[in-house]
């Protein structure tokens, strides 16, 4: 059942998920390849907290055995320094999802985090509205109770 | 000119009664709980500390709205906001597939391969409050809020810079990349001026002031602005900075910076395309209280423009501090972008690429 809703959720939110830069520091179409869409799965080994993008590090196990680390990119940290968000918040050994697209050169393991989650499904930070709204406090508390930032 | 003693006491006595009047004025406003206006000890309103300029509110109105929204209307788009963030915030499915082949569809800067995940954003979530007005635009004159047009000239200019990048690959070496991207000035018109959200991320500002000098950083790139106060000793019309030669001056309250000289390369981008060497932009910052700044602007080249054009933008004080951007120790993306390039080539066969 929970999976059912939270199916029926992602393709709500498709279109959402799509359109999120339209603007930024670098255009995203030119780093990355339409026709090379990935799905990673395996644990972070090196968050880089740097501008101007945060670089995810995480382990993959191949199909032929053999582990390889593949680097994903995210936005600035500083928006997420503002709201707590530090980068002990995704510790090395966490299992992480990642979908996204193959930098044009396939042989760099590079990839855009289009999105990036825990394994099962949330989001491994949380945006903020910055109104303060009461549900936003209802679930950063949630997930401070779970050890999450 | 030479003061007798007496002339001398006389100007002393006057001064101590100025000040004294305007310390009790003070001390009486703070009693009754009134905000009363900082001030540096030279008594010019002080302007430092961290403010952002962001904001839902864009730059240009659309067509069929009025100046105003209605207070329902900017709750409800304040709200709207909000929804998208917590949608946003929502679990993907944990048994996801990759995305399809082929792209996304997303468009802009997500190019078809979607970006990344709406928590890294922070574009606002207010609708701009400009002297108890909320505001449809940022750009208040012409009249309709909208940029006024350019002029046939400007057009030519236009259309001759862009067939001049035209005959070179967009990817074939740094140069060709953007600004931003390059890590030289941030994205956008943040540093500005004029200094305008970018509707993203980091619109965040860093005010110094000292008598001589104020500065203004902008988290975005570390842009840094030095504006210089006093009688205007203009640069020489081929020295040409980035983000122009700014002096200052106080009228009142308000601190006037006035911007000339800006490089050739920053004319080329944005709302400023078109505009040749004579661009002059006018800006002017007052506190208006407690915690807003607010920031007028007009920008003045009727070689480009029909008219001139200002707007009104509210800085409010951030909740927080400004961070360090270091834009090249992580700039991997530049690499990527020109290394991609390259592999491209050689999976399609030499020199592929479009061209612009």
């Amino acid at each position: 059942m929970r999976k059912n809703q939270t199916t029926l959720a992602v393709a709500g939110l498709a279109a959402l998920i799509a359109v999120v830069p339209l603007m930024a520091h670098h255009a995203f179409g030119a780093e990355f390849d339409r026709d090379a869409p990935i799905r990673l799965q395996g644990p972070v080994v090196r968050l880089e907290w740097v501008n101007p993008h945060a670089w995810i590090h995480l382990e993959i196990t191949k199909e032929d055995g053999t582990n390889e680390v593949w680097m994903v990119e995210g936005g600035t940290p500083n928006t997420l320094l503002r709201r707590g968000l530090r980068r002990d918040c995704l510790t090395p050994g966490t299992v992480i999802i990642v979908d996204g697209y193959q930098t044009k050169d396939h042989s760099l393991a590079r990839a855009n985090g289009r999105d990036v989650t825990f394994t099962d499904g949330t989001k491994i930070f949380l945006g903020s509205s910055g109104t303060g709204a009461p549900y936003e406090a209802e679930m950063l508390a949630a997930r401070q109770e779970q050890g999450r930032c | 000119m030479r003061y007798t003693p007496s002339i001398l006491a006389v100007f002393l006595m006057v001064g101590i009664t100025g000040l004294f009047s305007q310390v009790t004025a003070q001390v009486q406003a703070r009693a009754a709980g009134q905000w009363v206006m900082p001030r540096t000890a030279d008594g010019h309103p002080d302007l430092q500390g961290n403010w952002t300029n962001a904001t839902i509110t864009l730059i240009q109105r659309r067509r069929d709205q009025d100046a105003v929204y209605s207070p329902e209307e900017a709750l409800r788009l304040e709200g709207g906001r909000a929804a998208r963030t917590e949608a946003l915030n929502q679990p993907s499915d944990p048994d996801r597939k990759a995305p399809p082949v082929g792209g996304d569809g997303s468009t802009g800067a997500a190019g078809g391969v979607g970006g990344y995940n709406y928590f890294w954003i922070d574009a606002g979530s207010k609708v701009a409050k400009f002297n108890g007005e909320l505001r449809t635009s940022l750009i208040v004159d012409p009249p309709d809020g909208r940029y006024p047009s350019r002029t046939d000239a400007a057009r030519q200019r236009m259309s001759e810079a862009s067939q001049f990048r035209r005959q070179f690959g967009q990817y074939d070496n740094p140069e060709n990349r953007p600004l931003a991207e390059r890590c030289i000035v941030s994205f956008g018109s943040n540093a500005g001026p004029p200094m305008l959200p970018n509707y993203f991320y980091n619109n965040n500002y860093t005010i110094v002031q000292t008598p001589d000098h104020i500065m203004i950083m902008t988290e975005m790139v570390h842009d840094v602005r030095i504006i210089r106060m006093g009688t205007p000793k203009p640069l020489p019309k081929n020295v040409r900075p980035w983000f122009g030669d700014s002096w200052g001056h106080w009228e009142g309250d308000t601190l006037v910076v006035e911007t000339t000289n800006f490089s050739p390369v920053q004319l080329n981008r944005g709302q400023l395309s078109g505009a040749t060497e004579n661009l002059k932009i006018t800006e002017r910052l007052t506190r208006a209280d407690e915690y807003t700044l607010n920031y007028e602007f007009t920008v003045d080249d009727l070689e480009t423009w029909t008219d001139s054009w200002s707007g009104e933008v509210p800085f409010t004080r951030l909740p927080g501090l400004v961070y360090e951007y270091a834009c090249h120790e992580g700039n991997y993306a530049l690499f990527n972008v020109l290394r991609g390039a390259r592999a491209q080539e050689q999976r399609e066969g030499s020199r592929q690429i479009p061209k612009r």
